[in-house]
């Protein structure tokens, strides 16, 4: 462990003297105050904090993404093209713990300098209000729907499937599938119309309604507000880009059911943009005792379109249930898991390539995670036409692909949606216990067993 | 323990072309027998191998046949690397790291304690004459500069077995002088040493045996005295005689009907350079000199304390010395001694004949046997031709061409 220590030490000098740590350091900070500085977002505080907190987030995660994956790749590459290998590994150390003593020198400097990044961002977050002399109302609006941690429930996914099987075996039995999905696998068919169905049943047609429900809402305290966030797609797009909505929110069963009400019932009529996030907030009051909550929505007749709730992010109930704070650091944790991967992807790169190439397959492999979503629905619809090849090949390589797009810290911070413990766990185990272990696990066997002098005749 | 302290069997490395092919023999069946407290000397052209067969020994390049041990292990066992000492033929260094800063790294590796690590590299870098710049980063040091903080890193753990690979390039003559010096101090206090060179003066003056490569393999093996000793002449050496002595002398030679010649011996020219840096040294107030801005100055006070470092690496009492001698006396002193055996030297070099010296006819009475020499005036012949290639002397040497040479030397004389 001592000698790991040591070389651990060792690669942490190099960063910093070898100024490839240094012109990252210097980047981020005159890059993160003068962003605390010029951001504004939509000009109302909660904006600002948004935009900076994003910003900063994405600039410091991106920086030392590209800081760790030069220092992990470098310090190998550099020892064996400068020879410094051969003077080290002729000393009493394993191969093994001299990669594991340079990859603990690179996620050393990377925790240290990730807590002081994101320190900063969030020293500027808290100060900011203050900053900008931000008006009371402001204060309070960012209190519950910025400087918070709340949980998020979707509604329920609807169960379709004999909708569907219906209106396939009805296309089929009228020879219309050839015209409507020329050339379509069935699968493909089945999740289009699938699709199809769900959407219908988040479309109100004008003076219709929709009615979802939640089970299991808790919140921390009755006396706190839940938020209805949504976001409204439109069929015709009004001229001024805006909606009316009619919402009832509470226990939507009580209606009808007399005058007395055991839980209020709120109800908001509202004009919104269309296509972006809203929120509607409602004293927490309104959930019932065994935590069910119902949400209604009326599209009035004043408008003239049909309104659509988008499937994957149209509605959703957010609540209170942790801390600002907590949420920060989980977010910084959730950049570390990440730093970690990349640590052991270029310790992997440098045991077997040179330094340019190792730069290069690693920024692959980073961008390609970075946008792992739409490479992997790519793949999946290249899939049809290339079949049982692709799936037993290639799929299983695109599985291994980090997904830095779909654990992104930012996307929780900005509309301060939790980030569960349970959430960090899994994202540790499939990233770093899993996919950064196997890279880790290649990266010492290659080391192991390369030749590490040149041959020279 | 271990019969060796570096042996391969049949060690071979053959460079292969992509398509597995084999391109160059490297290192062709190599069988080398290393003793235990034995200074050996692996010589070779540029591109022999010798460089290859030491990777392999340490485990940096995998053999294609064949094995290497060394103390009986695995050149990339750690038990077997912590009593390895080991010199690259660069001293391939962390450029951003000082002199202290470097030789604590390699202390740490060896996980040594911090007070051992700290007395050892106070004391190395005494010795190799750092210390006035050990805060400097070694990315900005000269070549010699390099090279001793290289021998220094290969000492930090007071290795069993020392391997050197070119110790004395970019070294000025001093430190050349001192890193033979504690070659020679260090096999007395039984260590072993291997030594990879092509600079032949300097495998001469240290080695117990040595092996000479050609194209991967050995071309000759053995004692360096044993292949070196012209059996066939004899040199005398004596104090400034008269003339009338030196006639008798050659009256009774004519008598034995035997060609010789009378010259003054040269001094050797290292010897000479050593001395007149030393008096420069002398001049200067000891406290300036010990000081001052030229290297030399540090190296030379600290070659005087070389034999406390020393102990202090094979854990004799870590007690600083009361006094420092006079580095100019420890010069001279270390010199005196030697002075024949270099002039042996010199002359070899500088291709004029040497004829028998007593002190060469000495030690042919406890003649050891070569180890692995397959005697025979033949072989004897070959490996003669061979060193005679590498020294540049004409091949066949004819002793009528002896005579003409001799003719030159002495009138330059």
């Amino acid at each position: 462990m001592r000698r790991i220590w040591a070389v651990a030490r060792n690669t942490i000098r190099q960063a910093l003297r070898m100024k490839v740590a240094a012109a990252f350091i210097v980047l981020l900070l005159i890059l993160l105050p003068i962003l605390g500085l010029t951001v504004t977002g939509d000009g109302t505080l909660k904006g600002r904090l948004q935009t900076f907190v994003s910003y900063g987030f994405s600039l410091t995660s991106l920086l030392l993404s590209f800081l760790t994956l030069i220092v992990s790749v470098y310090t190998i590459t550099s020892d064996i093209e400068h020879r410094q290998i051969y003077t080290v590994v002729t000393k009493p150390i394993r191969r093994s713990h001299l990669i594991l003593g340079k990859l603990l020198g690179v996620v050393t400097l990377d925790v240290a300098l990730l807590t002081l990044f994101t320190g900063i961002v969030y020293g500027a977050a808290m100060l900011m209000p203050w900053f900008i002399n931000a008006s009371p109302q402001e204060l309070e609006e960012v209190d519950r729907q910025f400087y918070t941690a709340r949980t998020s429930l979707v509604p329920p996914e609807l169960d379709v499937s004999e909708e569907v099987d219906a209106l396939y075996q009805k296309l089929a039995k009228n020879d219309q599938l050839q015209q409507v999905y020329p050339n379509y696998p069935k699968p493909e068919i089945i999740k289009q119309l699938t699709n199809q169905k769900r959407l219908e049943k988040r479309a109100a047609a004008i003076g219709q309604r929709l009615l979802w429900e939640f089970t299991n809402v808790r919140p921390l305290d009755p006396n706190q507000s839940l938020f209805i966030r949504f976001k409204y797609d439109v069929s015709v797009t009004p001229p001024d880009e805006q909606v009316y909505g009619d919402w009832y929110i509470g226990d939507l069963r009580q209606l009808g059911a007399g005058p007395e009400l055991a839980t209020p019932i709120f109800r908001a009529t509202r004009k919104d943009a269309v296509r972006s996030f809203r929120e509607i907030e409602v004293p927490a009051a309104a959930v019932t005792a065994d935590g069910y909550l119902a949400v209604g929505f009326i599209n009035p007749p004043l408008n003239e379109t049909v309104v659509i709730f988008p499937l994957e992010d149209g509605l959703e109930v957010l609540y209170k249930a942790d801390t600002f704070t907590g949420n920060f650091i989980r977010a910084a944790l959730l950049i570390l898991l990440r730093l970690i991967f990349l640590a052991c992807l270029g310790a992997l790169a440098g045991s077997f390539l040179s330094f340019p190439v190792a730069i290069l397959f690693c920024l692959v492999i980073f961008l390609t995670g970075t946008v792992s979503g739409f490479v992997m629905e790519s793949f999946d619809l290249l899939s049809q036409n290339i079949g049982i090849i692709y799936t037993y090949t290639v799929r299983g390589l695109v599985q291994l692909l980090p997904q830095f797009d779909k654990n992104n810290p930012t996307t929780f911070l900005v509309p301060a949606r939790l980030i569960s413990w349970t959430y960090v766990g899994k994202v540790a185990l499939f990233m770093v216990g899993l996919r950064a272990f196997l890279l880790l696990l290649f990266a010492l066997m290659i080391f192991r067993f390369r030749e590490l002098a040149k041959v020279v005749v | 323990m271990e019969s060796y302290a570096v042996e391969t069997i049949g060690l071979t490395k053959v460079f292969s072309d992509w398509w597995g092919r084999a391109r160059v023999y490297a290192v062709d069946d190599l069988n080398l027998q290393i003793r235990h407290n034995e200074v050996f000397g692996l010589l070779g052209p540029n591109g022999s191998g010798k460089t290859t067969t030491l990777k392999m020994l340490l485990g940096l390049l995998h053999p294609t046949r064949g094995h290497a041990l060394l103390l009986g292990g695995h050149g990339s066992d750690p038990k077997i690397n912590a009593r390895i000492g080991f010199l690259p033929e660069e001293s391939y260094l962390y450029r951003f790291l000082n002199a202290r800063e470097t030789l604590d790294f390699y202390g740490r590796l060896f996980g040594l304690s911090r007070e051992v690590r700290q007395m050892r590299i106070e004391a190395l870098l005494d010795m190799v004459g750092l210390k006035a710049v050990a805060s400097r980063p070694v990315g900005t040091y000269s070549k010699g500069m390099a090279r001793r903080i290289g021998l220094a890193q290969a000492l930090i753990n007071d290795p069993d077995l020392l391997i050197l690979d070119e110790p004395t390039t970019g070294l000025d003559p001093i430190g050349t002088r001192q890193i033979k010096d504690l070659i020679l101090k260090l096999s007395e206090r039984g260590k072993t040493i291997l030594l990879c060179s092509h600079l032949l003066a300097d495998v001469e003056d240290v080695c117990h045996r040595i092996a000479i490569l050609y194209g991967g393999k050995v071309q000759a093996q053995g004692r360096v005295k044993d292949l070196l000793q012209q059996t066939d002449k004899r040199q005398i050496v004596t104090d400034a005689v008269s003339d009338a002595a030196v006639e008798r002398i050659k009256s009774i030679l004519h008598g034995e009907g035997v060609q010789f010649e009378v010259s003054s011996p040269m001094e050797r020219l290292e010897t000479f350079f050593i001395h007149t840096v030393a008096e420069a040294q002398q001049q200067a107030k000891p406290t300036s000199g010990a000081v001052s801005t030229t290297q030399i100055g540090d190296f030379l006070t600290a070659g005087a304390r070389k034999g406390n470092i020393l102990d202090t690496l094979v854990g004799a009492p870590e007690a600083e010395p009361a006094t420092v001698t006079p580095q100019t006396e420890k010069v001279a002193e270390t010199e005196v001694p030697r002075r024949e055996h270099d002039k042996d030297v010199l002359r070899e070099l500088t291709k004029s004949t040497p004829a028998p010296t007593e002190q060469t006819a000495k030690a042919e009475t406890p003649r050891t046997e070569p180890v692995e020499t397959k005697d025979g005036t033949d072989a004897q012949r070959v490996k003669k031709k061979v060193l005679d290639d590498l020294l540049g002397r004409p091949a066949p040497q004819e002793p009528k061409e002896q005579g003409e040479r001799k003719e030159g030397d002495s009138g330059h004389a």
